[in-house]
């Protein structure tokens, strides 16, 4: 297979990655605004959050990491300002999804959480990169 | 009906639903997610090292940038990685804001990785009351 080949194979993982990473980093805004202050209410829905976020919303964000580094290569776009940028973006996305993930795990351990004012950049951050990606300039 | 067995089973587990993580079983867990930690620490510490110190000087001087070509792109995976392990840490509770803080600027200066990892080692090493006080 070549490079040229791969492209839209890449591509389409890489896509289908970010989708499930954001909707997993929004389920967890969401539960993790919910259960503050109210950890035992929420218990179950964290559990079940935990769960989801090991098996699919990690796997998710180590894809759209992978498969952009390799569409990045395959394109050769690294000296571009609009990837840049974007990587800034999906660093920042990823920095609050660990936090929220840790969040997470205590919440699930029965103790109460700070509230986490940076999950409010994950709207204005996924529709940036958005922007980034398909204008590309 | 078997949809709804393995529904019931992926959501809540087998047997019995989970309660609160206990204690031990709680230390367990800090213990893995140090772990983790430590050898992300050294990934990230060590491609960095190969990177500016063989691939980098191998580009300019040897006139071969296959190596930068692909330690760029490792070592940036294991950047996003390390950082966002040092910061589900610090979500958890298993590192202090100024821990975190230092963990995350151990990984732009060379080899300070690995005292990043040193520092990981003891921290797993540490009585368990020390380490779920925090």
């Amino acid at each position: 297979m070549t490079p040229a080949d791969a492209y839209p194979w890449l591509k389409a993982l890489h896509v289908a990655c970010a989708l499930l990473f954001v909707g997993g980093l929004v389920a967890s805004s969401l539960i993790l605004v919910a259960g503050r202050g109210a950890a035992d209410r929420t218990a179950a829905l964290t559990l079940i959050l935990r769960r989801w976020d090991r098996a699919v919303t990690v796997p998710a964000m180590l894809g759209v990491w992978a498969f952009g580094i390799g569409l990045a290569v395959s394109g050769g776009w690294f000296s571009y300002s609009w990837l840049q940028a974007k990587l800034v973006l999906v660093v920042l996305l990823s920095a609050i999804h660990g936090l929220q993930s840790g969040q997470i795990r205590r919440l699930a351990t029965g103790h109460d959480i700070k509230p986490l004012r940076v999950s409010a950049l994950v709207v204005p951050t996924v529709i940036a990169i958005a922007i980034l990606a398909v204008i590309k300039s | 009906m078997g949809t709804d067995r393995w529904q019931d089973e992926w959501l809540q587990g087998p047997g019995q639903p989970e309660k609160v993580v206990p204690t031990v079983e709680r230390a367990q867990l800090d213990l893995r997610q140090l772990r983790w930690l430590r050898i992300a620490a050294v990934a990230e510490a060590t491609t960095l090292i190969l990177l500016i110190g063989v691939a980098v000087p191998l580009k300019h001087l040897g006139e071969w940038p296959a190596g930068v070509r692909v330690l760029g792109p490792t070592h940036g995976f294991a950047f996003v990685a390390y950082l966002w392990l040092v910061l589900q840490s610090f979500g958890a509770g298993l590192v202090s804001r100024g821990e975190a803080g230092r963990l995350v600027l151990a990984a732009f200066v060379p080899m300070a990785g690995f005292l990043a990892a040193h520092f990981l080692t003891s921290r797993a090493a540490a009585p368990l009351d020390r380490r779920l006080s925090r």
